[in-house]
């Protein structure tokens, strides 16, 4: 470039673009998180809708469940469901798209298709299922319930050791409370055999959440109402229950799901690696975290390994989770004088850091690759142009970042509870409690008829102070 | 080189399209190694062959002395995983009803809605159109039977036996008048 005036014009307009375009998903949707977070579920729904864009773009899988969800707590449950299945089919129809992921390498991960996390897949299909239930349509609930099935299939295929992600027992225990909706017992039964199971063997081992209570209940009623007479002996000597329970004649039932807190959100953290090359192998290494990558030299050009050998430290950056702690402890129902544990299902948060731990070994080497790339292209850069190499130099430093991206409006845990109700107006109490021991009331009214379940999800969106930086 | 870089480029792109083929429906596809819609054939395959040449079913026939109608009580899941079983009820029901040798009536959710379009026949329907109350079919046989399974797993192989048995049962004498079994035992290695 022969004006000088001009190139730095053009540093500077790409300085401020990139800088822009760099700051994590949350920040960059600012806005809307703090309306969300305030609670401020119409504003932050208009918020989301004003860029409708974003609904074919790279993030539509999180303008869809951000919207589904939004839509499902204002209880417009049919529009709700109209953006959950459209999240649904695209997580079905999802395939990679080479020149995006090939872009990623010379930009950064944000440059592909959000694709969404296993835990975000299943949870769509929990949110969409309880809309159905909600809206009395048991049919459309069961649809939901048989592609939780070939999700959770899909999941248990892709690892076969149990250290990993690959059971979740909320979601069996769901499939387990939509069959019994359907007085279908006996697939009621296998599932919340199977929620058993994962809760005492994965979900104790990686997560540290065991089998409610109410589902031990759960598991010896339906294995009397499906006549399984040896199970029903079986599980009721094992747990210990003298009375199964079985909703009173004339009476109704209250299944309650108490969703608690925020979600983790994403944000990045750097890594530097020295960089050396012996015996046809580049090494990246940070001897303080103890991790040590070694590539063979032949997938790269001699150019690129030239260039490589010239570099001392390089940074780059991932993804981590930031959590946002809780800010109720736990929560107890009361009907009248009766009292009723609302028990954790699933630990949300702690399964978004598994995820994302599962993952970070992929996460690296993609990150590493994609330093090596822009490193031999600000090589060639230089070669032709002094400036040309700054230019790439810059743009490659402020197009560093990791993929921020997550569905950050779901619930940091979800609990749940059965109350049995009286055929009429029934006055249910939520108590939740915080760390402090502070209590607060939540009253709810439910108008019954004999035989019916009423499904209600309760969402607290307050959480504790998050560590910052993200 | 550049016709090459772009011919290698389509070649991506094209490996990328979707594709969906037809295929026969008797084909056998196995995948995940767990219980599919071969499964179901196998299973109704061998109880319409084990049913129709029955001595013991066609000596209850002869003794009764008409087609005898059998109604579909409750296949019990005992396995791990979520079997819908009227896949290959409905396969048996069908071979019964084209074979002759018994007559099916309508059972569970579907005798409801019957009973339910007979109510509002009642005022609805010109009187001498009218289904009348009390002339349902009572069968003479229920279909029972159950699913189990037994598996052994070690490391990256899994080996599954699936037992199904279905059974028809005499409703005014409770005695078993036929008895089907099929087994089937996959070995998965991952």
């Amino acid at each position: 470039m022969k004006h000088p005036g001009l190139q730095r014009l053009l540093l500077s307009c790409i300085g401020v673009a990139l800088v822009g375009s760099c700051a994590t998903y949350y920040r960059s949707n600012l806005v809307f998180n703090q309306d969300f977070e305030r609670g401020d579920l119409n504003k932050a729904l208009r918020t989301l809708q004003e860029k409708p864009s974003e609904g074919a773009g790279k993030k539509q899988f999180l303008y869809f469940v951000n919207n589904g969800l939004i839509l499902s707590l204002l209880g417009k449950y049919e529009e709700s469901n109209y953006y959950f299945e459209r999240a649904y089919n695209f997580g079905e129809d999802y395939r990679i798209n080479y020149l995006n992921e090939a872009a990623t390498y010379f930009s950064n991960p944000n440059f592909a298709v959000y694709r969404g996390e296993d835990h975000e897949h299943l949870l769509l299909l929990y949110f969409k299922a309880i809309n159905y239930l909600k809206l009395d349509r048991t049919e459309d609930a069961l649809v939901e319930c048989r592609r939780l099935n070939i999700r959770l299939q899909q999941l248990s295929d892709r690892y076969d050791t149990s250290d990993k992600y690959r059971k979740d027992a909320f979601v069996h225990t769901l499939m387990g409370i939509i069959y019994e909706s359907d007085m279908d017992y006996n697939n009621a039964f296998i599932a919340y055999r199977n929620a058993y199971e994962a809760y005492e063997g994965e979900f104790m081992q990686l997560f540290q959440v065991g089998a409610p209570e109410q589902l031990k209940r759960d598991l010896v009623r339906t294995a009397k109402l499906s006549g399984l007479d040896q199970e029903y002996e079986q599980y009721k000597v094992k747990f210990g229950i003298l009375v199964e329970d079985v909703v009173a004649p004339g009476g109704g039932e209250l299944i309650f799901f108490w969703h608690n807190g925020l979600t983790p959100i994403k944000t990045e953290w750097a890594v530097e690696f020295a960089i050396s090359q012996r015996d046809g192998m580049v090494y990246f290494v940070n001897e303080r975290l103890g991790l040590n990558y070694a590539f063979s030299s032949s997938n790269y050009k001699s150019s690129d390994i030239k260039s490589l050998s010239k570099m001392d430290i390089y940074r780059l950056t991932l993804p981590k989770y930031v959590e946002r702690p809780v800010f109720y402890a736990g929560a107890t129902l009361s009907l009248g004088e009766d009292h009723y544990p609302v028990q954790l299902l699933e630990d949300v948060s702690k399964v978004a850091f598994k995820c994302l731990d599962e993952r970070m070994n992929l996460e690296l080497s993609k990150a590493l690759l994609r330093l090596a790339v822009k490193k031999a292209t600000e090589y060639q850069a230089r070669k032709s142009d002094k400036w040309a190499g700054l230019v790439t130099q810059m743009i490659n430093l402020m197009t560093e970042s990791a993929d921020t991206r997550n569905w950050q409006t779901l619930p940091h845990s979800i609990y749940y509870a059965r109350v049995p109700l009286k055929a009429g107006p029934n006055t249910v109490t939520l108590k939740a409690t915080d760390f402090q021991g502070r209590s607060q009331d939540f009253v709810f009214t439910y108008e019954v008829k004999p035989g019916e379940t009423h499904f209600h999800t309760f969402t607290s969106l307050d959480a504790l102070q998050a560590h910052p930086g993200f | 080189m550049k016709p090459f870089r772009i011919l290698l480029l389509a070649v991506v792109l094209m490996s990328c399209a979707r594709s969906v083929t037809r295929v026969d429906p008797g084909q056998t596809i196995d995948l995940s190694g767990r219980w599919n819609d071969a499964d179901s054939r196998q299973v109704a395959t061998g109880m319409i062959a084990n049913l129709l040449n029955s001595e013991k079913f066609k000596e209850y026939t002869t003794q009764l002395g008409k087609k005898p109608s059998i109604i579909v009580g409750l296949v019990r899941n005992r396995t791990s995983e979520h079997i819908d079983t009227e896949n290959y009820i409905k396969r048996i029901e069908l071979a019964l009803f084209n074979s002759g040798t018994a007559e099916v009536v309508e059972s569970g959710a579907f005798r409801e809605k019957l009973r339910v379009e007979r109510v509002n026949q009642r005022d609805f329907a010109k009187p001498s159109t009218v289904a009348q109350w009390g002339m349902e079919t009572g069968a003479n046989l229920m279909l029972f039977g159950e699913m189990t399974s037994e598996s052994d797993v070690y490391e990256k192989q899994r080996v599954v036996n699936y037992v199904t048995t279905l059974y028809l049962t005499d409703m005014e004498s409770n005695k078993r008048v036929w008895y089907g079994q099929e087994e089937i035992k996959k070995y998965v290695k991952n």
